[in-house]
């Protein structure tokens, strides 16, 4: 286990808090950087995200160079609003049309690849209340600042200062302490390193991002990981404190969904990495169960395992993308 | 017609062109909590928001008031200060939620007064804009402990420890575009506390009630005659007290406000209403406190001053109608102490103390574009001959 990386690879949004100083190390390096929002009803949240986005890091230093918001099909006025106040909007469902249509996150940030022009994309949750820059250009820094990084991503909540005899819990969640981080200490101990390896706000190269394939739903930061660190290891990832994050709280039912699907991306990775052998086919079918009247109901989610291909396996993308 | 009125159709355009800035430092400012005595990580974000635009000077006054200051190009000219109160009612610690839509902002304490403070942080980067340079120094003032038992505490310093003339003064409140406040009633603001004392077994059903108590003192305080001239009032603006609906409260608090053009008159009324606690309090045999948070003098700028008549034209400029009322605010500190102000309101919104305090985003534009054109007014000298009434 590289006993040094948590030492050497995570940073504080502090750090790179000299944007004027990232702005210059973009402009040395010729990169462009595209800031991505996938979206499904996020009509509260989706303007101040844009707005300070735009105002901080577009107008006053020119770190970003696109916003675009990738929309799952909002019923809402998510849409109208992201356009309204200067982001690209793109309905998931028009972008590489011919395909087959699925919905989830996974499949906005892989068809983002598509649209965006940036040479690293900056992918953020489109609900964050507690929003400010520092979520962008803290995962930038170490992109810009170190060659050697092309991964960046978010933890949260991290003490600024404890007396050595404390001990607190690196602020995972619940879901990340249950099911990731037993299943990381089992198979890949390097990678406990990484505290919150479930956050959903990361940025990285589209070199990396073009040559991985992206699962439709929950499972697609569990996958990226996995997928970034068997192809380039662990060196070119970066985990970066960006403080609070205030975010929806889900009810465990729902969470529990969400573990299973990572615990199925986690160990098909598993399988295809060649660390373990599954004698059969899993049933992709999450089984919960309700107590209605006197009786108890099942109420079961059936799971479509399903994966986008790496993007530079597309065609068109492959077209559209030829000069560089 | 003066120079500043008629720059302010192309204020209201350049100052639009800034929404995306102003919008911001209203999310960042805004949900930061500012409880009043709480109000330190909101100073952070104000003097961080003042540093990033390259304010000359970002300081903090002794008592923690954040100040920037933009040097003007005149030694000899006494500075200009603009200011708004940091500090907000909404009682929180924790990071608020602000909501931004098509064409207004939501969130606590907006309207009283986050709006405010982020005009007052926005305007170095809408001077460089308007590419407008001053003679006189544009002082910044965000100050704190301010509302409530705040009772005007950080300005009170300010002015208290500041060793310079004052040009004039512009107060900035969020809402409502509109407002001309350039006098202040005479104020005192009370708190009259009951407590019945806990009592054990059978006895506590024998006990006077806390709330019933309070109530015999508003129903004599309603019964005092109030003069209409000086014109003056009594609001009763806030009660609290009880445990639960089965038992008999046994502590209730009143805050009530008494107002008046005449400071004599307010503390006539002062005292009439101490009588009526005192003589309540013996009636009953509980305990009766009233306790003073917060008190200002009655002050005034003539209608026919300078700046009023400026700041009326400016306002009636951008086609509205001012409206004239007191304000006990920081306003009452700048002209007790015979410094020329008024303070101005920026949009128009609504819940103004709840959570869902809501803003207009495109009234802004004209609000703010008012305030430039009042500094720039006070600048080119309309406060500089005339005293006070």
């Amino acid at each position: 286990m590289s006993s040094n990386w948590l030492e050497t690879n995570t940073f504080h949004y502090a750090q790179f808090q000299d944007i004027g100083h990232l702005v210059d190390r973009k402009e040395q390096k010729g990169l462009k950087i595209s800031l991505c929002l996938p979206t499904l009803n996020e009509e509260k949240t989706i303007a101040k995200e844009i707005v300070i986005m735009k105002s901080e890091l577009m107008t006053r230093y020119p770190l970003l160079d696109e916003i675009i918001v990738i929309d799952s099909g909002s019923a809402d006025r998510t849409v109208e609003i992201a356009a309204e106040f200067g982001a690209d909007v793109y309905a998931a469902d028009k972008i590489l049309p011919d395909l087959e249509k699925y919905r989830g996150k996974g499949e906005n940030l892989w068809k983002a690849l598509y649209v965006t022009q940036g040479d690293i994309i900056v992918y953020l949750d489109a609900d964050i209340k507690n929003i400010h820059h520092r979520f962008a250009y803290g995962l930038l820094g170490p992109l810009l600042t170190n060659d050697t990084v092309k991964y960046s991503k978010a933890f949260y909540d991290r003490p600024i200062a404890t007396s050595k005899d404390e001990i607190r819990p690196t602020g995972g969640g619940r879901v990340t302490e249950l099911v990731i981080r037993p299943l990381f200490s089992l198979f890949f101990p390097e990678l406990t390193q990484i505290l919150q390896p479930l956050s959903g706000e990361y940025a990285g190269f589209r070199e990396l991002f073009e040559k991985v394939p992206f699962p439709i739903g929950y499972g697609i930061e569990t996958s990226l990981i996995l997928d970034i660190y068997e192809q380039w290891g662990l060196d070119v990832i970066a985990q970066v404190d960006l403080d609070k994050r205030v975010h929806r709280n889900q009810d465990t039912r729902a969470l529990g969904k969400m573990a299973f699907v990572i615990m199925e991306t986690f160990l098909k990775r598993l399988e295809r990495l060649g660390h373990i052998k599954l004698k059969k086919e899993l049933l992709l079918k999450m089984i919960q169960y309700n107590l209605v009247g006197n009786d108890y109901e099942a109420d079961i989610l059936d799971w479509k395992a399903l994966e986008r291909p790496p993007m530079i396996d597309i065609p068109e993308y492959l077209e559209k993308f030829k000069p560089r | 017609m003066e120079p500043h009125l008629k720059l302010i159709p192309e204020f209201i355009d350049i100052v639009k062109s800034l929404q995306d800035t102003i919008i911001t430092n209203v999310v960042l400012i805004g949900q930061t909590p500012a409880p009043t005595f709480r109000e330190e990580k909101r100073t952070a974000v104000f003097l961080e928001r003042l540093t990033d635009y390259q304010v000359d000077e970002c300081t903090t006054d002794g008592y923690g008031n954040p100040i920037g200051i933009i040097r003007g190009s005149s030694a000899r000219k006494p500075p200009i200060f603009v200011v708004a109160h940091l500090d907000t009612h909404h009682n929180s610690e924790n990071e608020l939620n602000y909501e931004v839509g098509s064409n207004f902002i939501k969130g606590p304490g907006l309207t009283d007064n986050s709006l405010g403070v982020a005009v007052l942080a926005s305007l170095p980067i809408i001077f460089r804009k308007l590419d407008l340079k001053f003679k006189s120094d544009i002082v910044l003032a965000g100050v704190i402990q301010s509302i409530g038992n705040g009772n005007l505490k950080g300005i009170r310093h300010l002015l208290k420890t500041w060793s310079t003339p004052i040009r004039g003064v512009v107060c900035v409140e969020g809402v409502e575009i509109g407002r001309l406040n350039y006098y202040s009633a005479g104020m005192i603001r009370i708190e009259i506390e009951c407590r019945i004392g806990t009592a054990d077994g059978w006895e506590r059903a024998f006990r006077p009630n806390a709330i019933l108590v309070l109530n015999e003192v508003i129903n004599q305080v309603l019964e005092l005659k109030l003069p209409q001239r000086p014109r003056s009032r009594v609001i009763f603006g806030k009660i609290t007290g009880g445990f639960k609906h089965g038992i008999i409260a046994y502590d209730a608090k009143l805050g009530l406000e008494i107002q008046s053009d005449s400071d004599q008159m307010v503390k006539s009324i002062y005292r009439d209403i101490s009588d009526i606690v005192e003589g309540t309090g013996h009636e009953y045999g509980v305990e009766m406190n009233l306790k003073t948070i917060s008190n200002v003098n009655a002050v005034k700028l003539n209608y026919n001053h300078p700046l009023v008549k400026t700041a009326g034209k400016i306002i009636h400029a951008l086609d509205i109608k001012p409206v004239s009322d007191h304000s006990e605010s920081e306003l009452s500190i700048f002209l007790s102490k015979q410094i020329p102000a008024v303070t101005l309101g920026i949009t128009s919104g609504e819940n103004y103390h709840l959570d869902t305090a809501a803003v207009e985003i495109e009234p802004i534009f004209k609000g703010i574009a008012q305030v430039v054109a009042t500094i720039m007014a006070i600048d080119t000298g309309v406060c500089d001959e005339q005293q006070l009434a």
